[in-house]
């Protein structure tokens, strides 16, 4: 008896979640595009979701941020439509999604990364790569060495060991930051190297903590003292993070704005390779940018794509959706994240034209 | 044999199988790994997640040693708590307020463990980050305490948490069997003029063979937990005898780490190798504690 | 003269460690619904029926974790409990066979096996060649956590049916399977619901299990083949997000759950004590 009354009472919401779906009218038939990836672009991919949604109430888009590695993890198994991943994929990556198919990728928006930390009476830090390297490869221990206290003369430096916050998955923003470190230091490139994934020494020295995306990675920053982090601009500025005055490659300390981060690209002469040859591109061409007003953390964040989809509906969803991206979206763009410049918007489109 | 018998025999072939095809399956993943590195797996503390596939080596060793650092700390927290309580139910409280003190004990052992997980993030990781640094000032010297670390994400965190866990379950079964002493034996003992601490004493030796298996099985609850256990031990690759120091246990590992595992080539198979020790520790357990209270019972 | 001191050491140490055992339930409870229940009301109804908020923009809904909770429940039940059951049955009429003895002691077993292997497997077998996270995937892995504990409960409420019952029913010449299911369930029904209900309020709460077979779906209310949130797992990916409304988001869930949870468990234990583990 009580059986048939949970089994009903279960049945309840079913029927009342089937019911308030669709909004009068007809049944609009709804398509659910899913995307996993990058915890860099998704705040920008949660904001455009809301807006695209607005207009287009017969498509849902779910992305759920589980850092670069795992949006590619899921692309490769095809658990999702689309991935978002800051580095562009490698050959040999790419010459495995080829196995399975006719992989599409292309950069969608402009990130930056900020050195970002949590030192209580110092209001301004300004660092050079150098400096920057040692502190990520445990060689400098306390925030009042002599190497942070020669950039910063006047900075009321604690004595305290610094806690050095890294991220715990496999990260395209870990990538970016340890490729910058690997450029600006050849002992950080020796010790520790880039990659999405890398095994921090402060971790065997008792200084080092994990967090989940850059969500978890400010999620600590907040509540650990003397620490310091890497994590996407947009966090930073979100969560009102102090962030370090970086030294470009012309010497002067900057901060990451929209100026820095555009100084940067337009001195850099970019390359981007068409959509089916995605691995052509270089991670690397933005980092340490010339200029003299240049940030020197920037990098693209990209999407991968397959040119075909089983089901047509979500083909046609998926293609409605980047193309609303790349247009529309630049109206909607959120603190921290900087469009992209319109020639290479243009052989993007042509590449989710193809889409089918 | 009756067709009733020949109706049911694949319901339960199958409840067999699938314990079986679970085993299958981690083997059979875990091969590459075990193939590849040997049992440097399970000895060396070294994660290597290359996207250069000769590169890639994963060692075991720090989630192995956050697993069993964790559940034995839990079961020492656990298992004088569980008897406290177990007697406490039997002895001290009049009968109708027993069932109120066996009510929230259930409650607790089937809670939703996420919500144990939420209460640790916020409650408890913060408590003991306060307290944590206080320690290292007067007592640093002691290995326990010599952890700098006021997030407080570490082993005591987490253990204190799984302690919280799994005393319903020890709390349970000790108090079942202490309550089916025979009345006589409880009689004898009083006439003989002993206190309370001394009564109890000798009942309890009657169901040692219980509260091991109480313990045998709390433990097995500790190594198997996750989520709660994923949000305060830290996840990070250490391996530090102190109480603050933060680590890895295997399920966190697999919790954190699956997300990505395919990304790498070897990733996915290292992990199921970890699944595969867990499986392993859970099932001896089990199987110890389900035996001894097999034999017990017949006693 | 020590025997009065160990005496009150002891009747102290017994009185607060009992205490220290169960302040934790009391301060969870507390502390959830503390937190939960001011976020509940400032959402009103629309935190039961609409979607996710964005980052750092007010509290939304969490209608698609609700609707996946009940729906998952709803197939991991009508996936397990048949089987548990009939299962649970086997093993009580036919205590001898050695099939018998090995499924009793395997479902003790699986009765605390760590959750996150059964959803690893169940993402071997399932996920990948299917391709996508699912509703079903999920419910599979949940219906073989709900296993043990309903094919516990039947099996004890069945062999605690009176001998008589059943010698009567075969005395006027019933077959074995009209026995069991007419005469013996009939008198052992209330242990079987109870084990029933002890299935659904611990899957219910479950997260692990989901993590790799659910994915996660914080807009939309996909079908049996697509991803699905559900309450537990919102709980695990908002707390690790920075955002506070995110946070306070996860308090309300959790004191729905935690509602949800009391509202089946409570009245059930207070009902039915003879049939214990």
């Amino acid at each position: 008896m009580r059986k048939w009354a949970l089994v009903l009472l279960a049945l309840v919401p079913l029927l009342a979640g089937c019911a308030t779906q669709p909004s009068g009218e007809k049944e609009v038939k709804k398509v659910n595009v899913y995307g996993s990836g990058a915890s860099f672009p998704a705040p920008q991919i949660y904001a455009w979701i809301s807006e695209f949604e607005k207009q287009r109430k017969d498509i849902t888009v779910e992305y759920t941020s589980k850092g670069s590695g795992a949006g590619i993890n899921d692309f490769k198994l095809k658990l999702v439509h689309f991935a978002c991943s800051d580095p562009p994929a490698k050959e040999s990556e790419w010459r495995e999604f080829e196995k399975l198919g006719k992989p599409l990728q292309f950069p969608f928006i402009v990130g930056a990364v900020a050195v970002v930390y949590n030192v209580p009476g110092v209001g301004e830090l300004r660092l050079d790569g150098e400096t920057l390297a040692k502190i990520f490869a445990g060689d400098i221990e306390f925030w009042d060495d002599n190497a942070i206290k020669a950039l910063n003369p006047d900075a009321r430096l604690p004595h305290e060991k610094i806690i050095v916050i890294h991220r715990s998955d496999s990260s395209g923003t870990t990538e970016i930051f340890t490729n910058y470190l690997s450029i600006v230091s050849e002992d950080f490139k020796q010790k520790v190297g880039a990659g999405k994934l890398v095994e921090w020494p402060v971790d065997k020295l008792g200084r080092g903590y994990g967090g989940k995306g850059n969500e978890g990675v400010s999620a600590m920053l907040k509540q650990t003292m003397y620490s310091i982090a890497y994590v996407e601009l947009a966090y930073a500025l979100h969560e009102k993070f102090p962030i370090v005055s970086l030294k470009n490659k012309a010497g002067k300390f900057v901060q990451p704005t929209d100026e820095t981060i555009s100084s940067a690209i337009v001195a850099t002469k970019a390359f981007v390779p068409d959509p089916r040859e995605g691995y052509k591109e270089d991670l690397k061409q933005f980092l340490n940018a010339p200029g003299e007003n240049s940030y020197p953390i920037v990098a693209f964040s990209h999407v991968l794509l397959w040119e075909g989809y089983e089901d047509k509906e979500v083909a046609r969803a998926v293609k409605d959706f980047w193309k609303w991206v790349l247009t529309d979206g630049k109206k909607y763009m959120l603190k921290g994240y900087v469009a992209l410049p319109d020639e290479i918007v243009k052989s993007a489109l042509d590449a989710i034209e193809k889409i089918s | 044999m009756d067709r009733f018998k020949l109706l049911l025999l694949p319901v339960c072939g199958t409840v067999l199988g699938i314990l079986m095809l679970m085993l299958l399956v981690f083997a059979v993943n875990s091969a590459e790994t075990l193939a590849r590195q040997g049992i440097e797996t399970f000895t060396s503390n070294v994660w290597i997640a290359s996207e250069i596939p000769e590169e890639e080596f994963y060692g075991l060793l720090a989630a192995i040693y956050g697993t069993l650092y964790t559940s034995i700390l839990a079961l020492i927290l656990a298992l004088p708590t569980s008897i406290a309580l177990a007697v406490f139910t039997i002895d001290f409280v009049p009968q109708k307020a027993k069932e109120a003190l066996v009510i929230p004990v259930d409650i607790m052992a089937g809670l939703p463990t996420v919500l144990y997980g939420l209460w640790g993030l916020f409650v408890l990781a913060p408590l003991v980050g306060n307290f944590a640094p206080i320690f290292y000032e007067k007592l640093s010297f002691v290995p326990l305490f010599s952890y700098y670390n006021f997030t407080g994400f570490s082993y005591l965190t987490a253990s204190i948490l799984l302690a919280i866990m799994v005393t319903p379950f020890a709390t349970a079964i000790i108090r079942e069997a202490y309550r089916t002493i025979p009345a006589t034996y409880r009689e004898a003992v009083y006439s003989l003029g002993l206190t309370r601490y001394e009564a109890t004493k000798v009942l309890l030796s009657f169901i040692k063979p219980s509260i091991l298996a109480g313990s045998l099985l709390a433990f097995g609850r500790a190594v198997g937990e996750t989520v709660a256990v994923s949000l305060v031990v830290g996840n990070t690759f250490n391996i530090h005898p102190s109480f603050f120091a933060p680590g890895y246990t295997i399920s966190s590992l697999l919790a954190n780490q699956f997300g990505n595992a395919f990304v790498y080539r070897y990733m996915p198979s290292a992990l199921f190798c970890a699944g595969l020790v867990l499986f392993l520790i859970g099932l001896l357990v089990n199987i110890a504690g389900v035996l001894l209270l097999r034999r017990w019972r017949h006693v | 003269m020590f025997r009065k001191l160990k005496e009150t050491l002891f009747i102290a140490y017994v009185c607060i460690f009992s205490i220290i055992a169960l302040l934790p339930l009391v301060h969870i409870v507390f502390t959830v619904f503390a937190n939960g229940i001011p976020v509940i009301f400032r959402g009103g109804t629309e935190f039961l029926t609409q979607s996710l908020a964005s980052p750092g923009k007010g509290l939304g809904g969490i209608f698609p974790a609700i609707f996946g909770t009940f729906l998952l429940v709803f197939l991991s039940s009508l996936i397990g409990i048949p089987i548990a059951i009939l299962a649970g049955t086997f093993i009580a009429e036919y205590p001898t066979s050695a099939l018998s003895k090995s499924v009793r002691a395997l479902l003790t077993i699986m009765l605390e096996f760590p959750t996150i292997l059964v959803g690893l497997f169940v993402m071997a077998i399932l996920v990948i060649p299917m391709g996508s996270f699912s509703a079903i995937a999920a419910s599979l892995a949940l219906a073989i956590v709900m296993l043990p504990y309903v094919a516990t409960y039947t099996e004890q409420a069945l062999r605690n049916v009176p001998q008589h019952y059943k010698e009567g029913a075969y005395a006027l010449g019933l077959r074995k399977a009209r026995v069991v299911f007419s005469v013996s369930m009939r008198i052992a029904r209330k242990g079987v619901v109870t084990g029933l209900l002890i299935g659904v309020a611990k899957v219910s709460g479950e997260t692990a299990p989901l993590i790799f077979t659910a994915g996660n779906a914080w807009r939309s209310v996909g079908g049996v083949f697509e991803p699905v949130g559900a309450i537990p797992l919102w709980i695990y990916y908002l707390v690790q997000q920075p955002y506070a409304n995110y946070h306070e988001i996860a308090w309300g869930s959790a004191a729905v759950l935690l509602t949800l949870f009391l509202v089946i468990f409570i009245p059930l234990r207070v009902l039915t004590r003879e049939v214990r583990v």
